[in-house]
């Protein structure tokens, strides 16, 4: 995909959620996109490692980067103590015009993750991503008990019955996922 | 009685110490081999005084890391030290200081030839000079050094590189955390020295920050809430409140640094010749990927070799090399420009893919490269215990622009010619083309 195309898409995402009550920081957005790309197989090609023992993607990083520089996206600082939103742009909505096909494609994709995540903050947040992690990882054919102590492994200050709720939650996002990417 | 320490002079830090075991570090073959590697390749063929190599800048970082490492561990709250079991043990504590510089040390021995100039293209695909100097590491020939010292040389390979690069490893929080004083976005002293060594010797102001008061006030913070929803429990590196304009003029520093120096288009268009004399003449146009080999290459053999092709118009890469020497470089036809941008943000890719059709493939060369550099979001503790975001009482953090590469540039043969065909198509040539159809 390229630079273009996969800006717009990133946009298209950041529209959506702000639209949905998003806070859309960086950790919002590296989360959503990660839930697009694995969970809806959106080839946007970044590679998630776990960083800080969450899935997050350097490449994604620096591709937020890239955007700001291009000024597709901005910097929204907010009041102390918290962390910036992030912004899309006039720029971006003409790049998002220029690409009509490619943003009808994922359209019903990105809206899936917009309205599933919701306005969820950033433990929620982490919580999933890394439920989706470690079922990506393990496979659903594992037992949940393996799967809550692999995640408990990752994040030990998170319960066995959060962890628990968590995977439920996931796994009916899988379901769901799968009436939308046939 | 031999000696605990050794002094050595630098230019920057004026002494870094070592240790008798970290000097056989020094004094090894693939440490010592970067005495032979310019920082910044030829960037001296614009800046002259920008000679200085690899091997200071390495002495630079293993200082920086050892102040930044006691400061750190000396200035600690008990949540923290409650979530880095290590810090209170003081032989871990001595293991890893130990490791840290190490790391410092040794993190930029697989350079290339060169150092940066077109590294990804002269490596097959998955190589990197990270990866090289993960394996120069973990080598046979470092081994015996890392026994006496007894240091694990993966340990030394984590902190060096970081998860980002160091990808077959597994890091804790503590390791990540370390990693983050070598290569860290906002505060690695990789970077801290870099830009304070390469201002000095090429004479320009702008690299140069407190790195004294910047040091002084690191801290290991946990993250300023992201959201009003709450904190992940994860550290980062950050500063206490008497830092922050130390922290500001090290972002200021960072870019203006790229966008006076490491970006100016004639530094940049070298960079291309000389990957383009490189690829001509080095064996299937790439390094070796072996270390035994690779470290058997400096800058010397390859300068060695670009006057040789200059002297003998039979030798590969002639004409390249006449370029480099003889100073008959590629000149800018064309630089990112808010108009047009605005109207299509790859026209410089359509005026380098234009002008090649209709002047020749080999008379243009394009360059486009945006630094990987992260917003400078990191938490601040202010007088009160509070951790804030550093955008949340930074508006010059808040808008600090990032800077850009964007040139087309043309065989000076043909510029005249070249620039005026430009002003006559300009806006016809840069009109964004339609998505095409199965393109999505």
């Amino acid at each position: 995909m390229n630079s273009l195309k996969k800006a717009a898409i990133i946009t298209s995402l950041i529209d959506s959620m702000r639209l949905k009550g998003s806070w859309c920081g960086e950790t919002h957005l590296q989360k959503a996109t990660y839930f697009l790309q694995e969970l809806l197989n959106v080839p946007l090609g970044f590679n998630f490692i776990l960083y800080k023992h969450v899935p997050f993607s350097f490449d994604l990083r620096d591709e937020l980067t890239a955007l700001r520089a291009n000024k597709m996206i901005s910097i929204e600082p907010q009041a102390l103590p918290y962390g910036p939103r992030i912004n899309s742009t006039m720029i971006s909505e003409k790049i998002q015009n220029n690409f009509p096909k490619t943003i009808k494609k994922y359209q019903k994709r990105i809206q899936f993750i917009a309205d599933t995540l919701d306005a969820k903050g950033v433990l929620d947040l982490e919580k999933l991503a890394t439920a989706l992690y470690v079922t990506l990882q393990m496979g659903r054919k594992s037992s949940i008990e393996e799967r809550i102590d692999e995640f408990r492994d990752l994040k030990p200050y998170f319960s066995s019955s959060e962890a628990s709720s968590t995977f439920d939650v996931v796994d009916h996002m899988i379901e769901d996922s799968r009436k939308i990417v046939k | 009685m031999a000696k605990a320490f050794h002094e050595i002079r630098d230019s920057i830090h004026v002494f870094i110490r070592l240790s008798s075991d970290e000097r056989k570090v020094l004094d090894s073959p693939p440490f010592q081999r970067l005495r032979h590697i310019h920082q910044l390749a030829l960037t001296y063929l614009v800046y002259p005084g920008a000679t200085h190599k690899r091997f200071d800048h390495s002495l630079g970082v293993i200082e920086l890391a050892g102040r930044a490492y006691d400061v750190v561990t000396e200035n600690i709250n008990s949540e923290v030290k409650e979530m880095l079991p290590d810090i209170s043990d003081p032989l871990k504590r001595v293991y890893w200081r130990s490791a840290l510089r190490m790391a410092g040390l040794c993190h930029d021995l697989g350079h290339l030839p060169f150092s940066h100039a077109a590294e990804k293209e002269l490596l097959p695909a998955g190589w990197s000079h990270e990866k090289l100097t993960a394996d120069i590491i973990r080598s046979e020939m470092m081994q015996p050094i890392w026994d006496e010292m007894k240091l694990k040389p993966d340990d030394i390979v984590k902190l060096a590189l970081g998860p980002k690069e160091a990808t077959d490893l597994k890091f804790s929080r503590w390791e990540t955390i370390l990693s983050e004083i070598i290569v860290g976005d906002a505060f690695g002293v990789d970077r801290m020295d870099y830009l304070l060594r390469d201002s000095h010797h090429i004479g320009v102001p702008y690299g140069r920050f407190d790195h004294y008061r910047l040091i002084d006030t690191l801290r290991i913070l946990p993250q300023a809430p992201p959201d009003k929803t709450g904190s992940p429990k994860e550290l980062f590196l950050g500063v206490d409140a008497g830092g922050i304009h130390s922290a500001e003029a090290l972002m200021l520093a960072r870019y203006f640094m790229f966008s006076q120096v490491y970006f100016h288009p004639v530094r940049r268009i070298y960079d291309i010749h000389l990957k383009d004399f490189l690829k001509e003449t080095l064996t299937e146009g790439m390094f070796p990927t072996d270390i035994s080999q690779l470290l058997l290459i400096t800058d010397n053999e390859e300068t060695a070799k670009l006057f040789a092709a200059f002297r003998n118009p039979l030798e590969k890469g002639h004409l390249t090399a006449r370029r480099i020497i003889c100073r008959k470089h590629f000149r800018k036809l064309w630089e990112r420009n808010p108009r047009d941008f605005e109207i299509n943000p790859l026209a410089g890719d359509y005026i380098f893919k234009a002008a090649q059709a209709r002047f020749g493939p080999d008379e243009f060369r394009y360059d486009l490269h945006i630094p990987e550099i992260g917003a400078p979001d990191f938490p601040v503790r202010l007088s009160d215990g509070q951790i804030v975001s550093s955008l949340s009482i930074s508006k010059t953090l808040a808008d600090l622009p990032v800077p850009v590469v964007d040139y087309v540039f043309c065989n000076p043969d043909i510029l005249a010619e070249a620039k005026s065909w430009l002003k006559d198509n300009h806006d016809q040539i840069i009109q964004p083309k339609g998505e095409e159809e199965g393109d999505e």
